[in-house]
């Protein structure tokens, strides 16, 4: 009987080189997906031919982050209570129930100095009934939206033990979940009860003004759905954009807790004292 | 070599690795771009830029239906985002496509819906910004049933377009836009 012999492309040579460029390919295959090349893409205008660019200066420009500043206006008295901000920013995150990113608040004042505030489910079923729980003669009512005030001399961020929440060079608080260990601190910390502990992912969890949304020249979800332009946000290095406007002339605009020094980015316009 | 200068290079060389494996250790458990704009991963603010977009705007609807465009951006609505009764543009469009079906309210539903923003009996909201109604005493002073909901007489894109219709025809007032 012939033993036949091992056909040449198989011996140990040939074999370790088939060995490496097997794994060199198969490493090659893992990393392929997980780069961040889709995402870059994303970030150009012709990707995005739907939606056209609501915030001027941003897409098809290089954004240098050190340059860049942004502002968020509510104006009180244009709030209807209908809650679709609390709709839109429930959909754009998927907030778990209960727990709410921006949140609409009813205040009540009575003559006596006396101020009821309610907020049933965070405002995202809009105000349907006048409160029943109360008796009083109704001196002034109105409604508040809420969300993150974008301090500049955040509480939240000097109490993160981890890094997991900063300011970035251009104005906006952040999170990253990756780091984030779901101490609580900074909840405790926020004098505006904006962040909360997501009860699916344990980390904690707050408004972001849409930065996603903001980088690609879009407004923020709450501001695009706002039906009676309650919610304005803006650049203020755009001297044509309307906060800019506003900032600049001559409104009555408050800040929330100002004695509190944290300096927010969110201004209210006809904002009474007693809102806190 | 003395046994004292023996000792004194092995405690050397036991501070030398140890700091080695010091700096080893710490470099592999602070993460990339840890510090570049202050004491956080700055790899994190493009994570969140990289978050998927899930509200289009009324533009990227319209685009497609045109035939409710020529009547949304008509009315008095045209300043309500589709989104906010429609559901999602992400739910809806994925790579160019339709997916799925959108919630549309029918019936009483659609009352609840109007009344959420036009309810006179929230004192909270002005009346300069919106126009709000009672109920039933609207459905009874325009003389319709009780029954009515509110999309009988009104298109819910543009809610005066049948209402300025029927002022045309039968002359009674001015039609308002």
């Amino acid at each position: 009987m012939k033993i036949e012999q091992a056909p040449p492309q198989l011996n140990r040579r040939a074999f370790i080189k088939k060995v490496l460029k097997g794994s060199v390919t198969g490493s090659l295959l893992l990393i392929y997906p997980m780069g961040g090349g889709d995402a870059l893409d994303m970030l150009q205008p012709s990707t995005m031919p739907d939606m056209p660019e609501q915030i001027p200066g941003i897409r098809g420009k290089a954004y240098n982050i050190h340059e860049r500043k942004f502002a968020f206006i509510v104006d009180i008295t244009r709030c209807i209570g209908c809650g679709s901000c609390c709709v839109a920013d429930k959909r754009e995150y998927n907030v778990p129930d209960g727990y709410y990113r921006t949140w609409v608040e009813r205040y009540i004042k009575d003559f006596d100095d006396q101020v009821y505030v309610d907020c049933p489910n965070g405002g995202l079923d809009g105000y349907q009934k006048p409160r029943e729980d109360i008796d009083v003669q109704v001196r002034d009512t109105f409604f508040v939206p809420k969300l993150c005030n974008m301090c500049k001399e955040t509480p939240c961020t000097q109490v993160c033990p981890v890094g997991a929440t900063f300011t970035t060079p251009d104005g906006f608080v952040l999170m990253d979940s990756d780091r984030c260990v779901g101490c609580g601190y900074c909840i405790q910390a926020c004098p505006y009860s904006s962040r909360f502990l997501n009860p699916v992912t344990h980390t904690a969890e707050k408004c972001t003004w849409c930065y996603h949304r903001v980088r690609k020249g879009l407004l923020p979800a709450c501001v695009e759905v706002c039906p009676t332009g309650a919610r304005k946000f803006g650049s203020l290095k755009d001297e044509t954009s309307e906060v800019y406007k506003i900032l600049k002339g001559p409104g009555v605009l408050t800040v929330l807790k100002e004695a509190m020094g944290t300096w927010p980015a969110l201004y209210y316009l006809g904002a009474r004292l007693e809102v806190i | 070599m003395s046994n004292y200068a023996l000792r004194l290079i092995a405690v050397a060389t036991t501070l030398v690795v140890a700091t080695g494996i010091g700096f080893v250790v710490k470099a592999q458990l602070i993460p990339d771009s840890f510090g570049k704009y202050g004491h956080y991963r700055a790899n994190a603010i493009d994570e969140e830029v990289q978050r998927p977009i899930r509200h289009g705007t009324n533009t990227s609807c319209l685009k497609c239906h045109t035939y409710e465009a020529a009547i949304h951006l008509k009315g008095r609505h045209n300043t309500i985002s589709c989104e906010f009764c429609h559901g999602t543009y992400a739910d809806h469009v994925s790579n160019g496509k339709k997916s799925g079906t959108l919630p549309v309210k029918k019936n009483t539903e659609i009352s609840t819906l109007c009344l959420r923003c036009h309810n006179t009996e929230i004192k909270a909201r002005s009346q300069a910004v919106i126009k709000t109604v009672a109920m039933p005493q609207h459905l009874e002073s325009q003389e319709v049933k009780l029954t009515h909901t509110c999309n009988q007489c009104h298109h819910v894109h543009a809610p005066l377009k049948y209402i300025n219709r029927a002022k045309q025809i039968t002359g009674l007032t001015e039609a308002e836009s």
